[in-house]
């Protein structure tokens, strides 16, 4: 999977999480708060995405994470990483 | 001061709204099939009182549904209906409205699902406590309503909603709430739960292939409950206020006793039961004699039915023989924390309508239940005072008393 299209999958799915949000609006730089999330609806976001693409967020990592594009960069970073041949 | 009931919601077996359960019950229509929300090919209980249609994301968002267990969500549901009955009731000040629900086992499927991950080693879902925690579904019901004076929850197992609708009547007659939204939420028709009671021997197991025929309180060849899940929510107010609003009057609620056997953790005791009975009627300032209809506990093992029908008959004499009794359960199956809601609520459209639901699968009497339990057909008789029982694991007895109003 390319950074693009991990990209592209991400934004659909937080704007499956958010609430009266137009997901057209969504992308990297959009931040937590103006997306109406929470800090438990930030931890929950994340369980469902780890449950998702097969990632585990690190606790100390994730304390900096303030926009669509930290989760987005985490991922693909850790995504390839599982992908590494014959792990 | 008398305190009345002005709005009522169900979910259950039989019925989303109080007409369909209402009309279900006075047919004799039962709910208890194989059981289909899990594989329970390896249990000796197959089957339950399921509702089998319900949908959250007809009146909750993702997120709601995400953050709340089922049993939750059956609470809101039942709340939704009963606080549309009730109507408007924002002439009270929101630290006046007080909810006072009962559950016996919260959030369990919750519990169940988080507990299967954690030994799987995977990582827990954040909303894990706040979904599984008991008081979960009267905190909801508070932050979608406002209701903004005490919020409570009463755990006393098979008689929760029982204890929690006496509470609300208290919080009414001391003066620390206006209106009380009360009842019970259940929902554990889950592998954990079901193999709990197995494992007691308390769950009917000869009926898998004919599950209608299960739920059989007072009947000969009884084995055991059957499974249930549902919600039932009250409206109750003051009498005055209820008039000054142009409520709607369902009901008056007159009396509540409660007791505690303090000997056996599960097994019945007729001088408890008694004495809650007892204790309900002097409350209510009423004789025995003035009892015509007692919706009974009874959920169709061996043992319960028979104590119970002997705990009538200590208390109530030779007018024991003229008083009409019903079995919920035998529609419903044992809705545990939820099961004297859905009792309440079939003891006040009996006052209101003077139609006494059946006591379905009571074809041959138990010799030792003697009484008349309405078996198989609908009784129509005007009935102006009617008793709710609820006996609970942990010897908790729970009587409410209501007359027509």
């Amino acid at each position: 999977m390319t950074t693009e299209n991990i990209e592209e999958k991400i934004i659909v799915f937080i704007a499956s999480k958010v609430e009266n949000v137009d997901p057209a609006t969504i992308n990297r730089s959009s931040d937590f708060e103006s997306l109406g999330l929470d800090s438990m609806d930030r931890v929950q976001l994340l369980f469902d995405a780890e449950e998702i693409f097969g990632v585990t967020f690190d606790d100390e990592e994730v304390k900096n994470f303030s926009c669509v594009g930290d989760i987005v960069d985490y991922i693909s970073k850790h995504h390839s990483a599982d992908q590494s041949p014959e792990a | 001061m008398r305190i009345v009931v002005t709005g009522m919601g169900v979910i259950s077996p039989i019925g989303s709204s109080v007409d369909q359960f209402w009309s279900s019950a006075v047919n004799g229509q039962g709910g208890i099939r194989k059981i289909t929300c899990f594989d329970a090919s390896g249990h000796r209980s197959r089957i339950a009182g399921e509702i089998s249609d319900f949908d959250p994301k007809s009146f909750l968002s993702g997120k709601q549904i995400e953050q709340t267990d089922r049993f939750t969500q059956l609470a809101l549901y039942a709340a939704k209906e009963a606080l549309n009955d009730a109507g408007d009731l924002s002439g009270y000040p929101a630290r006046r409205l007080a909810v006072s629900l009962g559950s016996g086992m919260g959030g369990f499927s919750t519990f169940e699902s988080s507990a299967i991950r954690k030994l799987q080693h995977k990582s827990v879902p954040p909303f894990t406590v706040p979904r599984t925690m008991a008081n979960s579904a009267a905190a909801w019901i508070a932050a979608q309503y406002g209701l903004k004076g005490a919020n409570l929850t009463c755990s006393t197992a098979c008689s929760s909603a029982a204890n929690a609708i006496g509470t609300a009547l208290d919080l009414l007659r001391t003066g620390r709430a206006d209106a009380v939204v009360t009842g019970g939420a259940e929902a554990c028709v889950l592998p954990l739960t079901i193999s709990g009671f197995e494992a007691l021997h308390a769950l009917s197991t000869g009926f898998n292939d004919d599950p209608e025929q299960a739920s059989r309180p007072f009947a000969i060849g009884r084995d055991g409950f059957v499974m249930g899940e549902g919600a039932g929510i009250l409206v109750l107010e003051k009498e005055q206020d209820a008039i000054q609003r142009g409520a709607k009057i369902y009901a008056e609620i007159a009396g509540y006793g409660c007791t505690c056997d303090a000997a056996h953790i599960v097994a019945p005791d007729i001088d408890g039961q008694v004495a809650a009975m007892q204790a309900a009627i002097e409350d209510a300032h009423i004789t025995p004699d003035a009892v015509d209809y007692i919706n009974a506990h009874a959920t169709s093992t061996p043992l319960g039915d028979i104590v119970e029908t002997r705990a009538i008959k200590q208390l109530f004499g030779d007018h024991a023989y003229t008083l009409a009794i019903s079995a919920t359960k035998s529609l419903v199956g044992h809705t545990i924390g939820a099961s004297a809601a859905l009792g309440s609520i079939a003891t006040i459209m009996t006052l209101s309508t003077g139609t006494i639901h059946p006591t379905i699968n009571l074809a041959t009497p138990d010799p030792e239940c003697d009484l008349n339990y309405a078996p198989n057909t609908a009784l129509h008789k005007a009935v102006r005072i009617g008793l709710c029982n609820a006996f609970g694991f942990g010897g908790n007895n729970a009587t409410l008393v209501f007359k027509t109003y």
